[in-house]
């Protein structure tokens, strides 16, 4: 299963991309976890520990003619054997830099460039086709527009039921169509009530793969950042979550 | 006063942004509300409503399209690309991704 999630801010699509990760991982697929955003975000929700300095740091250079590329000896596979960190059921978590400086994004462009380069080749790297692989994107259009997902069959599309997180929605959604490759799947966060769920499939046209409850157990795990799965494994969100894995459709892709 | 709300996605932001906006304006100072988002919905939380916000992002997107004019002064981007909200505040978007091509 190769996914992308997507949303506005604050619309709960890290704790859905961690959750996700880990359940995948404890079907026993081998699962990778992407993070290109540029602020701390997917690895509190997946539990993990932060990596010490930024990562892929080492693994890509500029050539003669002012273009990035990988290091020799770098593909797809040693990247994640080299740069990935551990992350709990067993998930790897490869990450780009984060933005730490008033310098912006420069002084970890070597990184922001490695990740783009290696999540380019992850679709045509037969290793991790049999890896199961959940990317988080940043929030909003930017990421979706600019091709930061191209590993993904299916954009996670994760809307709560307010018209700023609509409105966005049905940007991405748009902007994703336009490129044809992948499928955009709706999910309804955040919901307290059936009319949400209407209010939210007539505004995007389509069903929401998954309905997901406003739970106050996430507010709990956001606050404290921790991971949704360490402090509430039976909880209505899990299982939601259970459930739309089921309705991506279930097995890792394997040759 | 020149302010610039920043933070994380879903921090609540643009909520802030269009409220303190108001404020202002309800005290009597010229505003002026700037949308720098490339998503942009400062319209919404000012009370300029959906539909007008899209319709402001049609006429900025119009500009790359050639069909108006850019606008050399400060004033005449204000008037082009903006819109009177409630309370005196002057609304100024200034763009939006809405294409797979960088642009």
């Amino acid at each position: 299963m190769h996914v992308a999630i997507v949303g506005k801010g604050g619309a709960g699509k890290s704790v859905i991309a961690g959750t996700l990760a880990r359940l995948l991982a404890r079907r026993g697929d081998p699962v990778l976890a992407l993070d290109s955003d540029t602020l701390p975000g997917l690895e509190l929700s997946l539990g993990a520990r932060p990596p010490a300095t930024p990562p892929l740091m080492a693994a890509a250079e500029r050539g003669e003619d002012g273009r990035w590329r990988l290091k020799k000896g770098i593909g797809p596979v040693r990247a994640v054997q080299r740069f990935a960190t551990d992350a709990p059921d067993g998930v790897r978590l490869l990450q780009s830099g984060k933005v730490d400086s008033v310098e912006g994004t420069k002084p970890i462009m070597p990184s922001l460039q490695a990740f783009y380069l290696v999540i380019h080749r992850l679709p045509r790297s037969p290793a991790l086709r049999r890896w199961s692989v959940v990317g988080d994107l940043p929030a909003g259009p930017r990421q979706a527009a600019y091709d930061w997902a191209p590993y993904a069959e299916t954009y996670v599309l994760v809307v709560e039921p307010t018209m700023q997180s609509l409105l966005a929605a049905r940007r991405i959604a748009r902007i994703v169509s336009q490129r044809g490759q992948a499928t955009v799947t709706p999910v309804a966060n955040k919901v307290r009530r059936r009319a949400d769920v209407t209010r939210i499939q007539d505004f995007l046209g389509v069903c929401a793969a998954a309905v997901v409850p406003a739970d106050p157990a996430v507010a709990t795990a956001e606050r404290e950042g921790v991971a949704l799965l360490d402090v509430d494994p039976e909880g209505r969100v899990v299982a939601a979550l259970e459930g739309l894995l089921a309705t991506l459709g279930g097995s890792t892709l394997t040759p | 006063m020149r302010i610039a709300v920043a933070g994380k996605g879903g921090v609540g932001k643009t909520t802030i942004a269009g409220t303190l906006a108001r404020a202002l304006g309800r005290r009597g100072n010229d505003v002026l509300a700037f949308d720098a988002d490339v998503n942009p919905m400062l319209g919404i939380s000012l009370g300029v409503g959906a539909e007008r916000t899209e319709q402001l992002v049609a006429v900025r997107q119009a500009l790359d399209e050639g069909e108006v004019e850019h606008q050399p002064t400060v004033q005449g981007m204000e008037e082009t690309f903006g819109t009177a909200g409630p309370d005196g505040v002057w609304l100024l978007v200034c763009s939006r991704i809405d294409r797979t091509d960088p642009g």
